[in-house]
């Protein structure tokens, strides 16, 4: 089978899909420097290995794929292949431009908006966690490439159901892979550790659902049957919890620390606070440097 | 003042429990707070979390439950999970998390004690054996392996004495956290001396030794009033979890003995003397100074067979693991007494008692081709009932136990109480209460505002609910397994090192 690069603006093919930046089918035979080099991305990736033993760096991190691996780059994040080179074998792609970073899949979805808005949460949220194993997509990719090619009556229509039936199986495949169904609690430990890790981030019981890759309802459900708590109420509970250590350590400001930890004002922060320890945060930390003035 | 409210610093999770005078829960609730694993050996938990969790939850049940149904409170007693450590500097500021009962790091220092003379003397003089969990052994671990955070220790205390001082600002513990502490001497009712020699620290480090009743440390006055709760609310010390549990199953009599499975399990009986186990395996610990809980803990409760049902039960629905269970104990009453000769040692998580080794581990053995999955499910259910039996068993040579009860979320299974009445060979009851801890502090409390005479009356109110009668025939195929099972454990033992080791290499 021959190769194929489609780009926006040079390839005919694409004058219908603007939001298709590439689509490509690449076969490399010989390793040449400079092949691959790392970058930045504009726009989101998603590379399909059929041949070969790739070494690409991801973000942070440097990753191995094998045929049947799925990697997604969203924007913003490093990627390239180790060293800068393109290794033997084969792979496909399709970069697909998005309008912001927080908005991964654009307006020619057909899916839902509150579907679309989850699966981009799910992508999001597990962004280290990009690499997958589905074979399932090699199908979709050479489908993806014959409706392009082919034009087909109708295939405006297929198209935009291949990149969502993509983006779907991607999603699953996350959760899947790095959420077991069976084990709650390590699934509850893992999201108290990224919301500890960003407590300033405005979190959404959407994004923690979909963190848990759970129906929003469902999640809180089970939230509040294994601790007591409502998704919000406990990210409360957290943001108090780091807010006493923050007070005790009298290093910064209320107001800065107010904002760290996600509350918008350092007046929603002291109602809150207040409400739960009868203490303003200033009163708490005058209170706590006086105890301790008192012990010898 | 019409109610009684009793908090339990639990090892996942603050649980709270409202009672009216007569006893009856009228509220409860409870918050999760999660342990880290930063290492193999380590569990931590978040002080800070702790309080803010207690608190909260507190004042949701005293809102939504209490207040509305114009209860009055009179009282709060506090339990919590034993040989919790925190380390807090001059300032009374935490240095790092809480190490939990299950922080394995001081190994080591254990193991080195535990032969030796001094050790010997300081199991007798604090009823605690030498293990880990000991926060005598984790002080030592401290010292030598955390110089910089052990010089800036100001305090170290069990999680209770600083969620009472956040509360009140007095630096207390009562005599049944500080017996659990291995730093006690429980004749004398004073920190020891040679145990503070080893740990490396004088009795200025640790909080002031109380009794349980103890109530004279008063709430803070902004938690009054972010409680609501009237400025001559009592707080009462109260005592540790197991000790809670033994009063709250109301196991006093001679004779009985107390059967409690949770995620960890442990036996226990209460009596007015020391336990001296030449074996240095029984803990003794204080309930009061007439009232010693002596008992064996086991790792290898509930928990292991939640570690089954996640490997390899059905999980139709995501994350549901109580359907999950149901479905496997289900499967597993269809097997015969004896799983047709499959027998599980259930040693995931090391043990404590009764053979105190750290680098124990799970084996099924007897294996034939006729072993269905339905068979490796009882098989693990009854390998942690031969465990719980052979902690059980170390006891007859002390005293006599003609009856058990038994609580927990495991024990209390009633295919599971009905396996404990045939391996005992004994009549077994249950409680008609969920929260023996809670009731604990209830009766506890409720001694102590002179509703009842002492302790051991107010015990006796604990109604016993269904009885399980064991079967002799069941429980002779039992002890022919249970044999095959014993001698397995004394074969293994070079065997579990080399493999712990072997695990170990990354």
């Amino acid at each position: 089978m021959n190769q194929l690069l489609l780009q926006q603006e040079a390839s005919k093919e694409l004058a219908d899909f603007p939001h298709i930046k590439e689509f490509a089918y690449k076969k490399n035979n010989t390793i040449q420097l400079n092949s691959f080099n790392v970058g930045v991305m504009d726009c989101i990736g998603i590379y399909y290995v059929l041949e070969g033993k790739h070494n690409w760096v991801i973000g942070a991190s440097e990753h191995t794929l094998y045929p049947g691996d799925i990697a997604v780059i969203l924007p913003g994040e490093n990627f390239g292949g180790k060293n800068n080179i393109l290794n033997i074998g084969s792979l496909m792609w399709v970069k697909l431009n998005v309008q912001n970073h927080r908005q991964l899949i654009g307006e020619w979805s057909q899916l839902s908006k509150k579907e679309r808005h989850s699966l981009e949460q799910i992508l999001s949220v597990n962004k280290d966690l990009l690499v997958l194993n589905i074979k399932e997509a090699q199908a979709l990719f050479f489908e993806l490439k014959y409706e392009l090619q082919n034009g087909e009556v109708g295939f405006c229509t297929r198209i935009a159901q291949l990149l969502d039936h993509l983006f779907i199986i991607i999603c699953r495949q996350l959760i899947r892979q790095n959420h077991s169904r069976r084990d709650f609690p390590t699934t509850f430990l893992r999201l108290e550790q990224t919301l500890r890790q960003n407590l300033a981030r405005q979190w959404t019981v959407e994004e923690m659902a979909a963190f848990a890759g759970m129906g929003t309802t469902a999640f809180t459900e089970k939230v509040k049957n294994y601790s007591g708590f409502s998704p919000l109420n406990y990210l409360i509970n957290l943001r108090i919890t780091e807010a006493i250590k923050l007070l005790k350590r009298n290093e910064v400001n209320v107001t800065d620390i107010a904002l760290a930890i996600g509350f918008y004002s350092s007046q929603h922060f002291s109602t809150t606070f207040k409400k739960l320890t009868g203490y303003t945060p200033s009163d708490f930390r005058k209170n706590n440097i006086q105890i301790n003035n008192l012990q010898p | 003042m019409n109610s009684i409210i009793a908090i339990e610093l639990g090892t996942n999770a603050v649980r709270i429990f409202a009672f009216d005078l007569m006893g009856n829960i009228i509220g409860f609730a409870k918050g999760h707070y999660p342990t880290f694993h930063e290492g193999p050996d380590n569990s931590e938990q978040d002080p800070e979390q702790i309080f803010i969790t207690m608190l909260y939850v507190l004042k949701n049940l005293l809102n939504e439950t209490l207040y509305p149904q114009k209860y009055v409170v009179g009282c709060i007693c506090f339990s919590a999970s034993m040989h919790s450590l925190l380390t807090v500097d001059k300032d009374g500021v935490p240095l790092g998390n809480v190490m939990t009962w299950a922080d394995n790091r001081g190994k080591e220092e254990a193991v080195e004690l535990k032969e030796s003379e001094l050790g010997r003397k300081l199991y007798e003089a604090t009823g605690t054996p030498i293990h880990p969990m000991s926060s005598m052994v984790k002080i030592a671990w401290l010292r030598r392996n955390d110089p910089e955070r052990f010089k800036r220790t100001s305090k170290f205390l069990p999680v209770k004495s600083y969620i009472i001082q956040q509360l009140t600002g007095a630096c207390i513990i009562d005599y049944s956290l500080g017996s659990a502490m291995g730093l006690m001497n429980i004749h004398k009712l004073d920190w020891d001396d040679d145990a503070l020699g080893f740990a490396g620290i004088t009795a200025q480090k640790l909080p002031q030794l109380v009794p349980v009743f103890y109530s004279e440390a008063k709430l803070k006055k902004e938690f009054q009033k972010a409680l609501r709760l009237q400025p001559e609310v009592k707080l009462i010390v109260g005592s540790s979890d197991g000790c809670l549990a033994t009063l709250g199953a109301g196991v006093w009599e001679e004779g009985k003995a107390t059967i409690t499975i949770e995620d960890s399990g442990a036996f226990r009986i209460i009596g007015d003397k020391i336990i001296k186990d030449h074996n240095k395996q029984i803990f003794n610990y204080l309930l009061t100074k007439e009232h010693i809980v002596s008992g064996g803990p086991t790792n290898s409760g509930g928990v292991i067979f939640e570690w089954f049902t996640k490997r390899f039960g059905d999980f139709k629905k995501a994350f549901d693991i109580d359907y999950s269970m149901g479905n496997l104990i289900r499967d597993a009453a269809e097997v015969a007494v004896g799983s047709d000769g499959l027998l599980f040692l259930p040693y995931l998580l090391g043990e404590r008692a009764p053979i105190w080794n750290a680098n124990a581990k799970g084996c099924y053995f007897g294996i034939n081709i006729r072993h269905e999955r339905k068979h490796f499910i009882r098989a693990t259910i009854e390998g942690i009932l031969y465990e719980m039996y052979s902690i059980g068993k170390t006891f007859e040579n002390h005293r006599t136990i003609n009856s058990l009860s038994v609580n927990g979320s495991f024990a209390s299974i009633p295919f599971c109480t009905q396996i404990i009445a045939d391996i005992f060979n004994k009549p077994v009851s249950t409680i008609t209460h969920g929260g023996t801890i809670g009731v604990g502090a209830f009766l506890l409390s409720a001694t102590e505002m002179g509703m009842y005479k002492n302790l051991r009356e107010a015990s006796n109110t604990i109604k016993m609910h269904q009885i399980f009668l064991p079967n002799a025939n069941d429980h002779a195929r039992y002890m022919q397994y249970f044999a095959v099972f014993e001698s397995l454990i004394e074969k293994i033992g070079v065997e579990f090192d080399t493999i712990s080791k072997l695990q170990n290499i990354k």
